[in-house]
């Protein structure tokens, strides 16, 4: 059940990685400009793209005039699902640790 | 390759006395919360078995105990651990909690630290109903954040 999170977090392991991130944080981009910008070779990027997809990190369009462009874009849910845990146990810590400070006090 | 949560706040106690209330009078202070809930039945009541080793437990009102995890650094007046499972974690999936009483002037700062949510189900959170605008607040700042932490935590 923990296998998709870990390969979310797995997939960003990697510095190539983190930067067709950031890149496609700004705006979808394609296979073409991200091989660019990273300076890599297309089958280099390819197996990259292949890692963050699998992570469920970005998904790949194919626009409707050709189908043989790839753009990929940032999918938000897998991470949005292990920040909302942080937030939440963040959250909640706090208001335990206020719970236990006004405890405390209140005894002093 | 961790994801943690980290919350710090000031009591006017020594440290020592703070771990001590911090851990014999759990069942007093802590505050049960819906979504961290340890079992499906009504909220009991907490309490740690003092010592390394020792179990960190919650009495339901049926009398049941449900361990929620077990001490694994008890060093009164410094620091605490404890594993952290709730019920519906998968049997491999566990959480950790450390603790630290730290002096500040006549005062102690208490750090909790509790890391190992990436091992816990992305259905979890389904299940208990997250508010969606949970998910959909600061996309781009999420990302962000996350970049941040990780490139933190790789240097």
């Amino acid at each position: 059940m923990s296998s998709r999170l870990d390969r979310t977090l797995a997939a960003l392991a990697d510095p190539h990685r983190r930067r067709v991130v950031e890149l496609l944080r700004e705006r979808p981009r394609r296979a073409g400009e991200l091989a660019r910008a990273l300076r890599l070779n297309p089958p280099a990027l390819s197996r990259h793209l292949r890692t963050l997809k699998a992570g469920g990190l970005i998904e790949e369009v194919h626009p409707a005039f050709d189908a043989r462009v790839r753009i990929f874009s940032l999918r938000p849910k897998p991470m949005a699902d292990l920040k909302a845990w942080l937030a939440e146990t963040e959250r909640m810590w706090s208001e335990q640790l206020a719970a236990f400070k006004a405890h405390l006090e209140r005894r002093a | 390759m961790t994801s943690r949560v980290l919350i710090s706040l000031r009591v006017a106690a020594t440290p020592e006395r703070a771990f001590d209330v911090f851990t014999s009078e759990i069942g007093a202070w802590w505050r049960p919360n819906d979504l961290f809930r340890f079992t499906p039945r009504p909220p009991g009541r907490l309490a740690f078995e003092r010592g390394i080793g020792g179990r960190f437990i919650e009495t339901l009102a049926n009398g049941k105990v449900f361990e929620i995890g077990r001490i694994t650094a008890w060093e009164p007046g410094r620091r605490l651990a404890f594993t952290w499972r709730q019920a519906s974690f998968a049997p491999d999936q566990v959480t950790t909690v450390e603790v630290r009483f730290e002096p500040v002037g006549a005062e102690t700062r208490v750090t909790v630290e509790h890391r190992g949510w990436d091992s816990v189900p992305q259905e979890h959170v389904a299940r208990h109903g997250f508010p969606n605008a949970v998910f959909l607040q600061r996309h781009g700042e999420w990302w962000q954040q996350l970049l941040r932490g990780y490139s933190d935590r790789l240097s």
